[in-house]
């Protein structure tokens, strides 16, 4: 609805921010900037990434659990802030 | 002198054995045993025996030798029963973005109001940040300098004084094939020529001997390779025609021909290239350009024949008055074309390299009839839409930039590369390569503001315009007695190697150094800003 327009455009605008997605827990796109390809593409990867990464610390130390992914790469940063059900996926070009 | 024979003993040393030479009695009667008469006599036979056996003796022994006997069982199998299964892959079925369901909302609203602090806090910080400043990864070894990988060659047409007019690299990027021709031929000759391909990947590979060789009734000018079938290879010839060959058939390779009809090129064709057909997207034409001014493109029918399925010729009271261009000498109508680029981004548009100098922006959908008498099995089309401003001479080389929809090079036998933007006429920018010839420039696969360029001088100069746009990054000497290369190709699959032809009828593989195959960070932006550039 409206709330969730917003906060997705307030995310949107912010300095450097290429695109915003939201996938549900099964890894499917629900909101996205990007074309349709590219959000599958990012969607699919970054929810089996985001699950690997969950394990990790959860097996390492079962008192602890993931709060945020960030992943840096040559041209850009994604960020991904998992959920139970959603996750959110930032694409941002920082400042070089 | 005595007539009676007597026995003779002889006696051999050391041995034990006895001779005797038995005689038999004169066979005729003595007769009257007067001495000095010449009878006939019958001696016995000499018998020798063997001394060697009596002394070893023979020793012999008895054996005798049975297999065991063999144990067998029978037993049957019967299969009892089966099924029959199909299996189909089907297309992929590309997966959507769910469609805004309402219920969900509340959650997702709920959610985000969660995590929308974070996130907003991690991009200030990140934006700000200044921890990875100068921090960079190699995931691969580093190479610092551009090296000679292969030289290849064929001695039979290197001896016929051959010149390399055309490399391609193929589909999967582990072949390479060159054609041989010759470029200062002012008329019609009928030198055989050749095809060569390497196969770059086999451990046998010989420079001096190719894996495939086709021979050729007529000099090649280009070559193609087609872009899904490894084997695949089209070829523009100085006789006009147009052949597609299959170089995983040695002993018939010849594909598909246009053969010399009304529709075929009357002067050399100087490029080929395969454009996907408009609505199948899977299967190829060819397209080549010659100097009688037509751009035709050809769909491989049954039988070997190559048919023409659309033409456009270029006349030069149909070109674009935009830009002025020196008045045609009487009786000249037909622009001759040496060179096609076609833009990645749109696929019907196309810029072609003209003997006048000057590129032309095309466009495979024009309609407007060409004012021509040559005979076409289709109506030719006046393809025009835009006139750059000229070169010096003679354009031979265009390529469209893969990394941005307005920009393009040219090179001429003025020496010089311009820079184009499609939205002007004058060039970007116009840097001096040579004081002779250039034969080809093309824009690296991978590096937005890279691109090389064959010169007439013997060397292959790239070009980077993040560097430096007065001089190149690099100078690769091909040549050594300054003989001109005529032809290079990027690797599209493994992108630090090109290969580049010379008039010695060498191909010589170089591999590029790390600066020119990986793209840094703020390239597509640069090349942005330079495109940017056009004159208000």
């Amino acid at each position: 609805m409206a709330e969730v327009e917003e906060t997705l455009k307030r995310i949107q605008s912010h300095k450097g921010v290429i695109g915003t997605m939201v996938v549900n827990a099964e890894g499917i796109p629900i909101r996205t900037t990007l074309d349709n390809s590219t959000t599958v593409q990012y969607a699919g990867l970054l929810h089996q990434l985001t699950m690997k990464a969950k394990s990790t610390v959860r097996d390492i130390d079962p008192q602890n659990d993931l709060t945020f992914l960030r992943i840096r790469s040559k041209k850009h940063e994604i960020m991904v802030a998992p959920d139970k059900e959603y996750l959110l996926i930032v694409i941002q070009n920082p400042c070089e | 002198m005595a007539t009676r024979a007597r026995p003779w003993q002889l006696c051999s040393a050391g041995s034990a054995g006895a001779v005797a030479l038995a005689t038999s009695g004169a066979a005729s009667a003595e007769g009257p045993g007067r001495p000095g008469q010449l009878q006939d006599e019958t001696l016995g036979v000499a018998s020798v025996p063997s001394q060697w056996r009596g002394v070893q003796g023979i020793r012999g022994k008895t054996k005798g030798c049975q297999t065991a006997s063999i144990a067998t069982a029978e037993a049957c199998a019967q299969t009892q029963k089966h099924a029959d299964a199909e299996v189909q892959t089907e297309a992929p079925v590309p997966a959507g973005v769910l469609p805004a369901s309402q219920h969900d909302s509340p959650r997702l609203a709920a959610f985000l109001r969660r995590v929308e602090a974070i996130v907003i806090r991690e991009l200030n910080k990140n934006w700000q940040s200044h921890a990875f400043d100068g921090f960079e990864v190699n995931w691969t070894e580093q190479q610092q300098t551009v090296t000679c990988l292969h030289t290849l060659g064929y001695p039979p047409a290197q001896g016929q004084g051959l010149h390399v007019t055309g490399v391609s690299w193929n589909t999967t990027g582990s072949v390479v094939a060159c054609a041989y021709g010759r470029l200062d031929d002012g008329d019609w000759s009928t030198l055989r020529s050749f095809v060569c391909a390497w196969n770059l990947d086999r451990r046998s590979l010989n420079p001096r001997q190719p894996s495939v060789v086709v021979e050729v009734p007529s000099a090649v000018m280009s070559l193609a390779f087609h872009p899904t079938q490894p084997s695949h290879i089209a070829g523009g010839l100085y006789s006009g025609e147009v052949l597609v060959w299959d170089l995983s058939r040695p002993e018939d390779p010849l594909l598909w021909r246009t053969g010399l009809t009304d529709d075929t090129h009357t002067d050399p064709v100087y490029q080929v290239v395969w454009l996907p057909e408009r609505r199948h997207s899977h299967r190829f034409q060819v397209l080549s350009v010659a100097t009688d001014g037509k751009v035709l493109l050809w769909q491989g029918v049954g039988a070997g024949q190559l048919q023409l399925t659309r033409g456009f010729a270029l006349v030069m009271q149909q070109l674009p008055r935009n830009t002025k261009l020196r008045k045609p000498h009487r009786g000249e109508t037909e622009v001759g074309a040496t060179a096609v680029a076609f833009s990645s981004f749109d696929p019907s548009l196309f810029v072609l390299g003209t003997e006048g100098g000057f590129p032309l922006k095309c466009s495979l959908a024009a309609e407007e009839a060409a004012l021509t008498r040559m005979p076409a099995s289709v109506p030719l089309r006046a393809p025009a839409q835009f006139t750059f401003s000229p070169h010096g001479g003679p354009v031979y080389s265009v390529s469209c930039s893969p990394f941005h929809r307005n920009l393009f090079l040219s090179a001429g036998t003025d020496g010089h590369v311009h820079l184009y933007s499609m939205l002007q006429a004058q060039p970007l920018t116009s840097l001096q390569l040579s004081h002779k010839y250039l034969f080809a420039v093309r824009w690296s696969p991978v590096r937005p503001l890279v691109f090389a360029a064959a010169s007439g001088e013997g060397d292959v100069q790239l070009f980077d315009l993040q560097k430096s746009s007065q001089k190149p990054t690099v100078l690769i000497k091909q040549t050594q007695d300054e003989s001109p290369v005529y032809c290079l190709e990027f690797n599209c699959q493994q992108t630090q190697l090109l290969a580049a032809g010379d008039a010695k009828g060498t191909v010589k593989v170089w591999q590029l150094s790390t600066e020119f195959t990986e793209q840094g960070p703020r390239e597509t932006e640069d090349l942005d800003q330079l495109a940017a550039e056009v004159a208000i």
